[in-house]
């Protein structure tokens, strides 16, 4: 070790709470960037692989039924690669422990072998023995944990009106189904929702399928138009009741997955880099201060024969070894909480393995950056003193020059303490520090807004869907649409108090090239229970003629209140129908489109038919009530509010949990760290001052306040703005992940605000009293000696 | 000023015979560090100060004269002996009296002025006077060192011999009852400095604050009424003289 290396590690211990505090904030970018892009690569990577391995699918169609023959017309189809054809049907379950009935999407195995496509990862046990295996099942992951389902328990599910035991043989997971939710779900209910495999023989015969299929999944050959082969696919399809096929970024599953990436893209990039220059700048102010308190030895060194060059790479070190240790603490930092993150995306995603992928590539940019953008901080104060002729060097810096703040020309001043007015110069003579340590706060501020005002939103979407909208407790539906009449079988039904019937149709919607899939939801005229709202909000009330849809629909294809919008009936008799659109309504979860149920039944030329009914069911009959809807066999699906609303909140309460924690983490991390550092180099700088001022009278209470002022003012700007910061960080997140799954309300509430003020306010003054501290070691005889 | 205009010197001495001095010091060590590291700073003053007297202590670097200046303004504390400040030990003094010690009864003056840069001269006053209980106001103190003109200037647009007269400004306002200045005119010219030493002495004489000047310079001698000489740490001499020199008739 050289002299001048010893010099630095003794000059580093003397730092060494300075240094920390500068890492602890490159950390924070660093663990920041190398969280997200590693998140982002792990989610890429798993995805992909298990896309590959487990055969996902590139197009995706359902259908009413078809001949298995018709999979040699699909097959024959220019650019199809492999076909594969199933039945997928939803059913009614009963599971032990569970009050409530859950839905069921049951698929079917093919007779011989595995799947060619969306083949299945057996998580535990086996599949469904054979072909001519009876009663038996394998059993999605996500509502096995949610059940603890094991292999070898039991439940019942209604088959085409018939309660029928199972076994479970196995829990299984499915490229397909990675997010487990009904379409069009933001989040996961795994209780009531399950997906399943059984022998195609079983489930066909149930259902009188058997010969035929009503799902397919196809992949293409390399270089084959998805976009043709999606229209051949539904030419051939449309006589056997096709519902329009779609490629993989219409796939639920698949599209859910890209959103939450989308999501993790948008916070990898702007807050870790503005960190990072935090961490620059504040590496610069430190070593600016260093080597202005070591302009004497800078002068000797030179004096005595050391070359600019070696005094350069001197401190150039010095700032090494603050980016080594910031490095080091982010990547660690970054794999931790990459760790607790990817744990937290096995409530949403199933994947036979989703781990931890550190991205190297991005630590070794990150790391780059850093020590560059420290470097270039260095660079400037190294220029400065290694101009110096050491014989200038070797005299005390002039004294500083100050002025009037620009706010006291104003005329006001004459109410400013000179203490305050003092902080207002310091912070006029410096604007380029005294700013970034304000954008520093500002920003640690910010991303405390953001993920509580993710929650937020979801609670007000929760409270305006299930508050607003819906008012049932429960949503029931049968297995085939009936006669209007069976409304008053609901109402009869034990515990129910009210029952509103609803007609839901699938159908596509056109606009130019643009077309959507989704259920019209036929509902009374100005029904008590779900109900269609506009904008301000007030329920509409469902003209006799055309429909009322999602405002994002609208903006999707295109079109406004007064268009009218061409839709293809996708049940029963398919027909093409033009509509016109008499009002948006506002509603967050998917898209949806309304219409008076009679003008729905009658457009459907069906007379008058009901998909089911929202009932509102007394609370102390609850148990009667479940019962009936376990033994009516023709009720296929039973959505409870409460138990959705709740779960929910769970899935929210947790993931938004750990985000908060950790953003919390990094604010309170930054603003100690800026605040600390800051207020340090002050004292540095003004020991002489402050000294004086205790020797003159001022306690050291008085002197601190001194010592500190300007930092106060500082935070008393920049909390107001990383507010204004934050909502607009949030604002445009919410804008880049607004799709039409996953769509969230900007809100803002006072106690989002109240939080990120408590936590950089309470990080900063903790800060700056410890920093404080040191004003019991400053030297007051040191006032009295003279300068030189 | 000649100083008969105020009394002659054994005026001085005799109302100080009944006076309780302002400063009793008995004894008065300061030794720093300890065993065989040990440095001797004070070793054993004995001196009495009072009202309305200008004293100054001569003495070499290292003879003592600043530790014993510190001892008087409550910066440091005594290893042995007794420092009574108008009957009270100082020694006593936790650190919430001393410094409302220093911040009610001293004023300071330092030899490199030592002002605040980021405000202007009434600024630097000001900021006393806000925390004193019955000071002047900034701008008397000002017109007291001759400033008045210049009250709205920053330090660095003001002469060394300005920026010592704003601090001696800084140092009265609070109308103290001892004035201690160490080496106030050290940095300066000798016509700057005999600006600053009138501005010394006129507060003594007008407002009867007990002040002590530091200095090597021994032609300062002339305008005290004693003159305490230090060496190794102790009073080796001490000179009464009968008559003040006005400021104005020092030269160096």
């Amino acid at each position: 070790m050289s002299l001048l290396d010893r010099k630095l590690f003794r000059d580093l211990k003397a730092l060494k709470s300075q240094a920390i505090a500068v890492a602890l904030v490159m950390a924070c970018g660093l663990a920041m960037m190398i969280m997200t892009r590693s998140l982002i690569l792990s989610l890429a990577t798993t995805r992909d692989s298990y896309y590959e391995r487990f055969r996902f699918a590139e197009v995706f169609a359902r259908l009413k039924r078809a001949p298995n023959s018709v999979r040699e017309e699909l097959a024959a189809i220019p650019g199809v690669a492999r076909v594969q054809i199933s039945i997928a049907i939803q059913v009614t379950l009963d599971v032990p422990g569970l009050m409530e009935p859950a839905v069921g999407l049951i698929n079917s195995l093919p007779e011989r072998g595995e799947p060619v496509l969306n083949r299945l990862h057996v998580r535990a046990g086996r599949l469904p023995a054979g072909r001519t295996a009876v009663g038996e099942l394998a059993v999605g992951e996500a509502f096995a944990a949610a059940h603890q389902l094991k292999p070898g328990a039991t439940l019942s599910a209604v088959l085409n009106g018939t309660k029928q035991p199972f076994r479970v043989t196995g829990v299984v997971l499915s490229p397909e189904f990675v997010f487990e939710a009904p379409p069009g779900a933001a989040l996961p209910d795994n209780k009531t929702y399950g997906v399943f495999w059984m022998p195609y023989k079983e489930l066909a015969t149930a259902f009188q399928l058997y010969g035929a299929f009503n799902s397919v999944a196809i992949t293409l050959d390399p270089g084959a138009s998805e976009g043709a082969v999606i229209a051949a696919i539904n030419r051939i399809l449309a006589p056997y009741g096709g519902r329009g096929a779609y490629g993989r970024v219409d796939h639920p599953s698949h599209r859910r997955v890209d959103d939450e990436i989308r999501v993790l893209q948008g916070l990898s990039v702007a807050f870790p880099l503005v960190f990072l220059g935090v961490a620059a700048f504040m590496t610069n102010s430190v070593m600016s201060r260093q080597i202005a308190l070591q302009r004497e030895q800078i002068a000797m060194l030179k004096a005595c024969g050391f070359g600019n060059r070696q005094i350069g790479l001197h401190y150039f070190k010095f700032s090494l070894a603050i980016v080594v240790g910031g490095v080091a603490l982010g990547a660690v930092g970054g794999v931790i909480l990459g760790y607790r993150l990817v744990e937290m995306y096995h409530l949403f995603f199933r994947f036979p393995q989703l781990d931890f992928i550190l991205d190297g590539r991005v630590l070794l940019t990150a790391a780059s950056v850093s020590a560059l953008a420290a470097f270039t901080g260095v660079a400037g104060a190294v220029h400065r003193a290694v101009r110096l002729p050491p014989a200038e060097a070797m005299r005390p810096e002039a004294p500083a020059r100050y002025q009037p703040a620009l706010v006291e020309r104003l005329g006001i001043s004459r109410w400013f303490s000179p203490s305050f007015r003092m902080a207002l110069r310091n912070i006029q003579r410096r604007p380029v520090r005294s700013g970034l340590t304000c954008l520093a706060l500002a920003l640690a501020t910010a991303i405390l807004i953001v993920p509580n005002s993710f929650r937020d939103g979801i609670t007000y979407v929760i409270d305006f869907q299930w508050d607003i909208v819906q008012r049932q407790t429960v949503t029931l539906s049968l297995v085939e649409p009936g006669p209007a009449r069976a409304i008053a079988d609901f109402r009869h039904m034990p515990g129910v108090v009210w029952a509103e019937p609803f007609r839901f149709v699938p159908i596509e919607l056109k606009a130019g090239p643009i077309t959507r899939r989704l259920l019209l939801q036929g509902l009374p005229e100005r029904g008590t229970l779900s109900r269609v709202i506009d904008a301000y909000p007030q329920q509409f009330t469902l003209p006799p003629r055309g429909i009322i849809m999602s405002a994002k629909l609208a903006s999707v294809l295109q079109l406004s209140t007064g268009d009218s919008v061409n839709a293809r009936v996708l049940e029963g008799r398919e027909r093409e129908i033009t509509i016109p659109i008499v009002g948006l309504a506002e509603d967050f979860a998917g898209i949806a489109c309304y219409m008076e149920i009679h003008a729905l039944n009658r457009l459907l030329l069906e007379g008058d038919c009901i998909s089911g009914a929202h009932v509102v069911v007394d609370k102390a009959r609850w148990p009667q009530f479940l019962a009936g809807v376990k033994e009516t066999p023709r009720i296929a699906g039973c959505i409870i509010k409460d138990s959705l609303r709740e779960g929910f909140r769970k899935t929210t309460a947790e993931s938004i949990g750990l985000l908060q924690k950790i953003y919390m983490l990094f604010a309170t991390i930054v603003a100690f760290g800026i605040i600390y550092n800051s207020a340090r180099i002050s004292l540095s700088e003004r020991a002489r001052e402050l000294a004086t001022l205790r020797v003159l009278g001022f306690s050291r209470g008085e002197v601190g306040a001194v010592l500190v002022g300007e930092l106060v003012v500082l935070t008393l700007v920049a909390l107001p703005a990383g507010l204004i910061i934050g909502s607009a960080f949030a604002k445009g997140i919410l804008t880049a992940v607004n799709t039409e799954t996953v769509r969230l309300p900007l809100v803002l509430t006072a106690e989002n605000y109240a939080f990120a003020v408590l936590v950089v306010a309470s990080a900063s003054a903790v800060s700056a009293v410890f920093a404080a501290r040191k004003l019991a070691d400053i030297d007051l005889v040191s006032a009295l000696k003279a300068l030189d | 000023m000649p100083s008969d205009s105020h009394g002659s010197p054994s005026s001085v001495r005799s109302t100080r015979g009944k006076d309780e001095p302002v400063f009793h010091v008995r004894g008065l060590a300061r030794i720093y560090g300890e065993d065989t590291a040990a440095v001797t700073a004070l070793a054993g003053v004995d001196l009495d100060l009072f009202a309305g007297e200008l004293i100054v202590l001569l003495g070499a670097s290292g003879s003592g004269k600043s530790t014993l200046l510190n001892q008087l303004g409550g910066l440091d504390s005594p290893t042995h002996g007794t420092l009574l400040y108008r009957g009270e030990n100082l020694a006593d003094f936790d650190e919430k009296a001393l410094t409302s010690f220093r911040r009610d009864a001293v004023g300071f003056v330092f030899q490199a002025y030592n002002l605040i840069p980021s405000l202007t001269a009434r600024e630097n006053v000001a900021l006393i006077t806000e925390i004193c209980p019955a000071p002047m106001a900034p701008e008397d103190a000002l017109a007291l060192v001759g400033l008045s003109e210049r009250m709205d200037h920053f330090p660095a647009q003001l002469s060394g011999g300005e920026q010592q007269r704003v601090a001696i400004a800084r140092a009265i306002a609070k109308r103290p009852q001892v004035l201690l200045c160490d080496e106030p005119t050290g940095a300066l010219d000798v016509r700057t400095g005999i600006t600053v030493l009138e501005a010394i002495e006129r507060i003594n004489r007008d407002l009867g604050t007990l002040a002590v000047i530091i200095t090597h310079n021994a032609i300062l001698a002339d305008m005290a009424d004693r003159v305490f000489t230090l060496s190794d740490g102790r009073i080796v001499n001490i000179r009464e003289n009968q008559l003040r020199a006005p400021v104005s008739s020092l030269a160096w």
